[in-house]
This record gives C-alpha cells, sequence and structure tokens, in this order.
C-alpha cells in the first residue's frame, strides 16, 4: 500500500516538475514529437485574429475568451490588437472590459497591470479609452 | 520612470507547482496524523478491554442488577 503512495507521488511530482515541452500555456500534450508553438508564434497568431479588418462582435468576445482561458497574461501587443478591434466595432465597453480582465487575470502579482497600462498608454490615448480607474469603477 | 517587464505566462503553472506537492504532502501527513493520533489508540483501547473481558462475569453482574427480562436475579 505504501509502495503505490510513493509511486502516485513521484508520478504527480514528475508530471509538474519535468515539462520541458512546454512554454505555451495552450493545452499541450507531452508527446515529444509534437511542435510546441514558440511564445513568440502564439502571440502573433493572437495578433493576426484580432487584426482581422471585419472583424465581428462575436469573433472578438469569442477570442478574447480563449485568450482570458489560458495561463498567461496577455502580451502588450495583443491588448493593443484587441482594443483597435473594438474600436472597429464601436464598443468602448468591450474594451474596457479588457482592461479590467487583464487586472483581473494578473491575480496576486500587482505588478503586471501598471506595466500593461503604461505600454498601453499611446493606444488608449489614441482610442480614446478610459481606463477603468479613470471611471471609477475599479473600487467595489 | 518606466515600469519592467515582469513575467506574464505560466503563473498559475508555477503556482501550482509549488502548492501542489507541499497540499498532498499536507494531506498525506493529516491522514496519517488521524490514523497514529486516533485509530490506532482507539482500536488499541478496545483491543485492552476485552483482552481481560470475561463475558460470563459480566453477564451476572448484569443479572444480579435485575436488568434483564428473560433471566431473574439468583435467590428470586
Amino acid at each position: 500500500m505504501f509502495r503505490a503512495v510513493r509511486l502516485s507521488t513521484s508520478g504527480i511530482r514528475s508530471l509538474t516538475q519535468t515539462r520541458p515541452c512546454y512554454s505555451a500555456p495552450l493545452a499541450s500534450r507531452c508527446y515529444s514529437h509534437a511542435k510546441v508553438e514558440t511564445d513568440e508564434e502564439f502571440d502573433a497568431r493572437w495578433v493576426t485574429y484580432f487584426s482581422k479588418p471585419d472583424i465581428d462582435a462575436w469573433e472578438l468576445k469569442k477570442g478574447m475568451n480563449t485568450l482570458i482561458g489560458y495561463d498567461l497574461v496577455p502580451e502588450p501587443k495583443i491588448l493593443d490588437s484587441a482594443l483597435r478591434a473594438c474600436r472597429r466595432l464601436n464598443d468602448l465597453a468591450s474594451a474596457i472590459r479588457i482592461l479590467e480582465a487583464v487586472k483581473d487575470k494578473s491575480g496576486p502579482h500587482k505588478d503586471i497591470y501598471p506595466y500593461l497600462i503604461q505600454e498601453l498608454q499611446p493606444t488608449l490615448i489614441e482610442l480614446g479609452i478610459s481606463t477603468p480607474e479613470d471611471l471609477g469603477m475599479d473600487i467595489l | 520612470m518606466s515600469l519592467a517587464k515582469p513575467a506574464m505566462r505560466g503563473l498559475l503553472g508555477k503556482r501550482l507547482r509549488f502548492h501542489l506537492p507541499i497540499a498532498f504532502a499536507l494531506s498525506v501527513v493529516a491522514a496519517a496524523a488521524f490514523k497514529y493520533g486516533v485509530t490506532e489508540p482507539r482500536k488499541q483501547a478496545y483491543a485492552d478491554f476485552y483482552k481481560q473481558y470475561d463475558a460470563t462475569k459480566e453477564f451476572n453482574n448484569m443479572r444480579e442488577a435485575g436488568i434483564f427480562e428473560s433471566v431473574r436475579p439468583t435467590g428470586k
């Protein structure tokens, strides 16, 4: 009985520790022959997704929901692309919601959101997007 | 002063890789503590009690105390 317990703990440890195959947070299995997408490819794919000139509201929402499901906070360039898609769709609400979402995604890491706002400042000014803090929407 | 880029990927994975083994270990410790702190002493207490238990003597004590209906105390 104890051997089974020890085997299962070492099994779990090896599952959580030996993961050289993934840097991307997508649903990747540990097949050694599968091609793993690099972070840059991942980012580029999402920037392209939101850059579609005739993106529709559903695709925007679907894209954001999928993106938020990953174990990462989206890069500023992905968010920039998404905010511009909101601009094309005349959707200010979604633009502000995106900012709220990435703040929530950061969880306990409080240094991520200020960094993102810093990087997105030119875009926010250009597109005329207020942050939740500007609107007083960040307090519960 | 501009902020440096923080780590933005794999934050949950990192947290789980740190906390799950600890959680698993603590659960095993809790189970072991309960087993050896509660259930084993309890089983031992029962075993000790019944090691020297004389069922007939206890039956007669109960009989004399008059708690049975099917058998009266000796001496009417």
